[in-house]
């Protein structure tokens, strides 16, 4: 017989030093999509603070051990600078709905192609491999940044740099699997898509990337089908424009609650949407637009070929009127669609120009 | 032998959908949304109407509505129902929609697009684009659902 065996007969070990001063007895109970974050919100476990005082990394719940040191410089701590009401939704959704670029796209389908369709496709792999670049490094960074009393977006965020870094790959798969490869960088993650990753607060960073950007991104996505040649082009388009949704999804619920409970922060928040509009939606920066590297590329794409460049660019255009609705409803949805009512927004101008 | 658009034809699809692991997993999974099909009805008559609820990893089938129960769906999905029974014929000589025959081709392709809400909210509206592959998943399992014609 061992001498563990012994111990546990003879005496009784004593677990106080383990701090069982949280809450105790709770049963989560799963629901029908299993057992999901949003059903352990049980008593103080599901209450963030108003402002945390965590900067011990202790979990939000767990009784304090005296004495720990500080092992993250938490800037976020205050709930209302990152939070959204479907956070855990959404985690649940990222973990339930993710794909493999080696195994779930069908690249079997993939024939060789004229070569100004096949140039054109690898000019558009370049560019968006860049743009998820930056779309990767901004949130990872801003889950370093945020308290863990605020778990339930730092797993959305950590689950879009999963997301993101799959869309890098895919398009660079794209990009050598079909005789062509990368071409020359496009430098579109310069300038306003760069400067996303100078935000220096979280819902600056959030309208630039995930409202803006993301949103602009996601109709390039949508719109790949109509780009696509082959069906497993069209699959990496439709799974990279989910994810890419739920992103968007991430921003505007962000906002709403930004625009429900911080009267105060609508005129700064107002001022990045302006930023962002003179930049990406009215500016040489958006890929739908005047960006000529990546619209004549998609010109190419959408048209079917250099010789049929400008029925291509007729439907590019129809394009961004249809991504023009979409940033402004979901402005509106997010809760500041005033600026569309009150001059202040250029964007139904721009509108009105392209359907003129 | 079900026929498009019925209750029973939804029901159908339905079952072949929550009986097959796969479509839970390639992008598919968790997919939580109300959302309405219009069948638009040659010669003017009455489009016909039905809700489709996603609830987890289940659809719970199609009901009949009248078109006042647009204005609490999602979004909807409208087209004419010869285009509706193009993609379906589509799907039933390939197994799965191709080429144009995608839902987000088809809407893509539509001057008014095929997915829409009474509602206007983008937010709900990008649930059309959120679960995109599960609603593509939904429709291509009519693939091994017999049809009759309307």
């Amino acid at each position: 017989m061992s001498e563990a065996a012994q111990l546990d007969v003879e005496r009784d070990l004593d677990l106080g030093w383990m701090g069982r001063r949280g809450e105790w007895e709770t049963q989560a109970r799963p629901s029908k999509n299993g057992l999901t974050l949003a059903d352990i919100q049980i008593g103080d476990y599901g209450d963030p603070p108003v402002v945390s005082e965590n900067q011990t990394g202790v979990p939000r719940g767990a009784a304090k051990r005296d004495g720990s040191y500080r092992i993250g410089a938490y800037g976020v701590r205050t709930k209302s600078e990152i939070w959204l009401d479907n956070a855990s939704f959404l985690y649940e959704e990222a973990l339930q709905r993710q794909w493999s670029s080696a195994t779930d796209i069908p690249w079997h389908t993939i024939d060789p192609l004229p070569d100004d369709i096949e140039q054109a496709q690898c000019a558009m792999d370049t560019f968006l491999t860049e743009v998820e670049f930056v779309a990767g490094d901004v949130p990872a960074r801003w889950v370093a940044r945020t308290t863990p009393d605020f778990f339930e977006a730092r797993n959305v965020l950590l689950c879009q740099v999963m997301d993101e870094s799959r869309h890098m790959d895919v398009f660079r798969k794209r990009a050598l699997a079909n005789g062509g490869g990368l071409m020359r960088a496009t430098g579109g993650t310069a300038g306003v898509v760069g400067s996303i990753d100078h935000s220096r607060d979280f819902t600056e960073m959030s309208s630039r990337l995930h409202i803006s950007g993301e949103g602009a991104v996601l109709t390039i996505f949508r719109l790949g089908e109509l780009m696509a040649y082959n069906d497993a082009e069209k699959a990496i388009y439709r799974l990279c424009a989910q994810d890419e949704a739920r992103h968007v999804a991430f921003g505007v619920m962000h906002m709403r609650y930004m625009a429900e409970t911080a009267p105060e922060r609508h005129e700064e928040i107002h001022c990045y949407l302006d930023e962002a509009e003179r930049g990406i939606l009215s500016g040489s920066q958006n890929p739908a637009g005047q960006f000529t590297q990546t619209s004549e590329s998609m010109a190419i794409l959408l048209g079917g070929g250099k010789a049929n460049f400008d029925e291509g660019r007729n439907r590019l255009i129809a394009i961004r009127k249809r991504q023009l609705q979409e940033y402004i409803k979901r402005v509106k949805s997010a809760g500041f669609g005033d600026r569309f009512e009150n001059g202040r927004s250029q964007v139904p101008e721009l509108l009105a120009e392209i359907a003129a | 032998m079900p026929r498009f658009p019925s209750e029973q034809w939804f029901g159908a699809v339905a079952a072949v959908f929550n009986g097959d692991e796969r479509y839970q997993g390639a992008g598919g999974g968790q997919c939580n949304c109300r959302a309405g099909v219009v069948v638009e009805a040659p010669n003017d008559a009455p489009a016909d109407v039905f809700v489709l609820t996603f609830e987890g990893a289940e659809c719970l089938g199609g009901q009949p509505a009248d078109a006042a129960a647009l204005a609490d769906v999602d979004f909807y999905m409208q087209m004419p129902l010869a285009d509706w029974q193009e993609m379906l014929g589509d799907i039933q000589a390939h197994g799965h929609a191709t080429a144009d025959h995608t839902l987000n081709s088809l809407d893509l392709n539509r001057e008014e697009g095929l997915a829409t809400s009474v509602h206007g909210d983008q937010y709900r509206e990008d649930l059309f684009f959120r679960y995109n592959q599960t609603l593509q998943f939904f429709f291509d399992a009519s693939a091994r659902v017999k049809t009759a014609r309307a």
